[in-house]
């Protein structure tokens, strides 16, 4: 029993660092504009397709893709930015139901250009298993969780020491008071947009290498982000970290201790007690109540 | 009560555009009747019940989204409800179709009362909280095998009965059904959106705090909100499931149910009565009629551009576009 | 009034395309033939196989036929009911003589039922529920069932005479379905059987695979699932490396592509299939299938498509029988249908009162190196099955 159980709470941190890489980046997007980018899993999924790409056409290692997707994801998230800064009136709902049209765009082109068919990584390195006694995982998983854990540690030290994490921060909590500073707010949303898209870049690749992907996988991950999302709280990148960790754990200890078919039962239950019982979050600063 | 004080909302009743209404209205419901007229093909009648069947779907969703304030992101979960409630009453305790449609809607009604504590909650936080809900009634049905027959699914239940001669699981009898349903619920909508009950909901859409002072309680009018919202989606999905005769919990639950209203009353205009239903309609064809032949695979992109467009240029849908291409030749009936 | 005009117009064109069509078999003995298929969503995958094997067969028909010719209309149902019940509708309306059906009961169900109420032949190798065949519909016929994979499978697991197996199942409808049959066909033959369940939407399988390592302890792991979670849980299994001997899925798994794809998780693991790999066909049909596909589409057949051919093609048989004792026009074709008595890549075909095809049954398969070995039942095998075989 104690064997099972540690490798669930391994596998669920494991699994949990990569839900948090998703998650990232409609948490910063969130955070600096109050808005909820439907498209997020799908910008996340174009990264994937751009791993595949590299690796079927180069037989390169999918991490090589990195600067491809960056570049195709940023200038996806760049236009997804400007779009959604036409938006003037009822933001709130016209930028929920932008993204979301943007993200049926995305699913189907992803269908269009690569064909309906399942793709994740052929790399024997990466999908060695790697073990810690009695505890397994993927090679794959590893890295990807390191990779998770460098990131958010990256972000969260921009956030706070460089000017534009500043910004970012002071946009967020006051978007009035942060332009009669000499803040030009549509400036650090682009920035924090393009942030998120280079996010985005890397769960995509992370998610390729240890996961399967295919066009209809984008929405599911743009849900698990905004649960995730919410059970951070607005504004923390550890509890966006921890929050997933959560997730992850909630997933891995159903299935251990009751079926694999209630997990994301559980993870939806996870969600609504914390948005009603907590509602600033697990690790938020500020109020969600209308 | 005098609508004339002008009201900024887009489509909010006023004197002349009462009677605009009621004739636009009575105008598109004589269009409705054409198909049968000339004899449609099962076909076409078939696409236009699913595109009423939308369209009904659609106006339940912006009944919450306009007099409620709240944008649901998950009203798969009432018209799943009301889709397997009617399904089994009617396959298990023999209780007549016709009766068990609206009994499924109840059901509706009933499951949004676990969604009550989401009430408080604000704007996407209230909508993902509504697609948990979906989700979780979703696994419910697959898990509950001895009740919903599981992921198998349910067949083999009552379809809709022969009513004065006019057999309504017929494709003619069907559409007639479902067109008087939404005629009756877009009823309900106006009558409400006209009764003081509607001027308070709109005021609590400007300004919660301000109402709560007035001593409007706006939770209250909110959970009824919810309710009704609930039982038009549980009727129109018991309506479906009795047409389409056959029931499973990936079905029942899909997201289509509630992504497709919302982009459809986005479409057409949420603010209005009329805006979902024809926004349905017209969304629901160009979908299956001109971009599935245009693009045979991955057909959705068109509806997916149509939609960022709407938003983009035309965010008051339809509705929004003809009131700004033929401005009302009252001056203060202008949009801002 | 932009709104009205917009939405008549809108009509006017839907009109347009619901009557067009009507007289569409005026073009000499070449037959329509209909289907729906997902094209789009998580099941695209299989509808575009299924897609290609009918494409196969439709020209092979044209190739061995000069009198008739035939030709395949498709409509994505987008896995909707509703939309494949329109799509059932549109391709009568516009002539086709019978309708090929897409993936999942809860598709085929109403789609079939409003192919009857046109007239119209309806054959499908994507559902297998014994709902379908209960409603006793004149029109309608399938190759496959759930019964035949559920024998194919409990006929090879029963051979090897394991302690106990663990089948993971998906909740979706044709795996929980074959899950919940094969538990109690095990169970009878005194096999020791735990199913898990598990939700589509999850990635991670080694919570799963770990709880069989450690407690179930079994010598067999059963896959009834999908290619995506095929891929998932063995690579769970290759990481934990649970004490098991053998690992068997079913569908679209003991294919070429399954290995071309993912050679490092195939090795030893077993599915349902037709034909071994290289093909050794004994019939020309079946030869003639897997060189034309590789022409067609650049790669070697697979698992769905084969189905789809077959059915294709027992469909232009009948087609063409009916067409030649003329009773085609006046819905003579269903009769023709169950008069199909044919030898076949699934083995013979016949269809009973109910449409069903009651010698479906299927042979099992071993990943070898890139080759697909039969190993099951003794009668079909082309060679001995590796056991204890795994993929790590």
């Amino acid at each position: 029993m104690t064997e099972l159980v540690l490798q669930a709470l391994f596998s669920g941190v494991l699994i949990g660092g990569v839900y948090a890489l998703v998650a990232l980046g409609l948490a910063l997007a969130f955070g600096a504009m109050r808005i909820i980018n439907l498209a997020h899993g799908e910008l996340v999924l174009l990264a994937a397709y751009m791993a595949y790409l590299v690796e079927s056409r180069t037989g390169l290692d999918p991490y090589f893709a990195i600067p491809l997707a960056l570049i195709v994801v940023g200038v996806a998230s760049w236009i997804l930015f400007l779009l959604v800064d036409r938006i003037k009136d009822h933001r709130e709902l016209n930028s929920l139901i932008l993204t979301f049209a943007i993200g049926i765009i995305l699913t189907n082109a992803i269908l269009l250009l690569f064909a309906s068919d399942v793709r994740t990584t052929s790399s024997a390195f990466l999908q060695d298993a790697v073990s810690f006694g009695d505890v397994y995982a993927m090679r794959g998983e590893l890295i990807a969780f390191v990779l998770a854990l460098v990131l958010m540690g990256v972000l969260w030290w921009w956030l706070k020491s460089s000017w534009y994490g500043r910004a970012v921060r002071a946009v967020s909590s006051n978007r009035g008071a942060a332009q009669l500073m000499g803040i030009n707010p549509t400036r650090i949303e682009t920035v924090s947009f393009l942030v998120a898209g280079a996010l985005a870049s890397f769960a995509g690749i992370a998610l390729y290498t240890m996961s399967v992907v295919q066009p209809a996988t984008g929405h599911a991950l743009t849900v698990k982000a905004f649960i995730i999302t919410v059970l951070a709280g607005v504004g923390s990148i550890p509890g966006v970290f921890l929050g997933a960790v959560l997730l992850g754990l909630t997933e891995a200890l159903t299935v251990t201790f009751a079926s694999s078919a209630l997990q994301e039962l559980a993870g939806m239950v996870l969600f609504l007690l914390v948005l009603f019982f907590m509602p600033n979050g697990l690790f938020g600063a500020r109020a969600r109540r209308g | 009560m005098s609508h004339s004080a002008s009201h900024p909302a887009a489509g909010s009743p006023a004197g002349s555009s009462t009677a605009r209404g009621i004739a636009l209205g009575a105008g598109l419901l004589v269009l409705a009747l054409v198909p049968l007229m000339v004899g449609a093909s099962p076909y076409m009648l078939g696409l236009l019940i699913s595109a009423l069947i939308l369209a009904g779907l659609a106006l339940s969703w912006a009944l919450l989204g306009n007099l409620g304030g709240m944008v649901s992101f998950g009203h798969a979960a009432f018209f799943g409800v009301g889709a397997y409630a009617s399904a089994l009453l009617a396959a298990r305790l023999n209780v007549p179709v016709l009766l068990a449609i609206p009994i499924g809607g109840l059901f509706a009604t009933l499951s949004s009362l676990a969604m009550l504590p989401a009430l408080r909650l604000s704007g996407p936080y209230f909508a993902l909280a509504i697609l948990a809900y979906a989700q979780i009634f979703r696994i419910l049905a697959t898990e509950l095998d001895w009740l919903t027959g599981g992921a198998a699914g349910l067949q083999r239940f009552p379809s809709l009965p022969t009513v004065f001669g006019l057999d309504l699981s017929e494709r003619a009898g069907s559409y007639v059904l479902v067109l008087a349903c939404v005629v009756l619920f877009a009823l309900v909508y106006v009558v409400i959106r006209r009764s003081h009950v509607g001027t308070a909901l709109r005021a609590i859409a400007e300004s919660e705090d301000a109402t709560r002072v007035v001593g409007v309680n706006a939770t209250v009018l909110k959970t009824w909100m919810l309710l009704l919202s609930a039982f038009i989606a549980g009727v129109f999905g018991a309506l479906n499931a009795h047409i389409i005769g056959f029931l499973e919990p990936d079905y029942a639950f899909s997201g289509i149910w509630s992504v497709m209203p919302i982009i459809a009353a986005v479409f057409g205009g949420y603010r209005t009565v009329l805006g979902p239903i024809v926004g349905a309609v017209v969304i629901y064809l160009f979908d299956q009629v001109v971009a599935k032949s245009l693009i045979p695979v991955g057909h959705q992109i068109l509806l997916g551009i149509v939609l960022a467009v709407m938003v983009l240029v035309a965010p008051n849908g339809l509705s929004g576009l003809v009131a700004r291409l033929f401005p009302r030749s009252e001056k203060h009936h202008a949009e801002a | 009034m932009v709104r009205k005009t917009l939405a008549s117009a809108t009509f006017a064109l839907a009109l347009a395309a619901g009557s067009a069509g009507a007289h569409a078999e005026d073009a000499p003995k070449t037959f329509t033939i209909g289907a729906h298929m997902p094209l789009t969503g998580t099941l695209a995958r299989s509808g575009q196989a299924f897609d290609e094997g009918m494409q196969v067969a439709v020209k092979m028909c044209n190739a061995i036929s000069p009198k008739y010719k035939v030709k395949v209309e498709v409509i994505d149902d987008e896995s909707t009911p509703a939309k494949a019940v329109s799509a059932v509708e549109k391709l009568a309306s516009s002539g086709a003589v019978a309708i090929i059906g897409g993936y999942g009961s809860n598709i085929v169900g109403p789609a079939s039922d409003a192919s009857d109420k046109l007239g119209k032949t309806y054959i499908t190798a994507g559902a297998v529920s014994d709902e379908l065949t209960a409603r006793g519909l004149k029109t309608f016929f399938r190759i496959n069932n759930n019964a035949g994979y559920e024998r194919g499978i409990a006929t090879l697991l029963t051979d090897l005479k394991p302690k106990s197996v663990s089948i993971i199942a998906s909740t979706k409808e044709a795996p929980a379905l074959l899950a919940a049959g094969l538990d109690k066909d095990l169970t009878a033959a005194g096999i020791k059987v735990t199913v898990h369940k598990f939700d589509p939407a999850i990635t991670d399988f080694k919570p799963i695979i770990n709880k069989i390592k450690l407690q179930d302890k079994p010598d067999i792991i059963m896959m009834s699932a999908y290619e995506n979670d095929y891929v998932g849980i063995i690579r769970a299994a290759k990481v934990l490396k649970p004490n098991v001997k053998l690992i068997v899925g079913t569908w679209s798994l003991a294919t070429p592509k399954m290995y071309t794809e993912f050679p490092d998780l195939m090795g030893n693991v077993v599915g349902t299939s037709f034909l071994p790999f290289p093909v050794e066909v004994k019939s020309e049909e079946g030869q003639t299938f897997a060189k034309l596909y590789k022409e067609m589409y650049k790669k070697d057949i697979e698992y769905l498509s084969t189905l789809s051919f077959v059915e294709t093609m027992v469909l232009c048989d009948g087609i063409f029988r009916a067409a030649e004792a003329g009773t085609l026009e006046s819905g003579g074709l269903s009769d023709e249908m169950r008069k199909t008595d044919r030898d076949s890549l699934l083995g013979r075909i016949q269809f009973d009162q109910t449409g069903d095809n009651p010698n479906f049954s299927l042979s099992m398969g071993q990943h070898r190196d890139g080759k697909i070995v039969l190993v099951s039942p003794k009668s079909a095998a082309t060679g001995e099955i590796v056991y204890p075989g795994l993929p790590w």
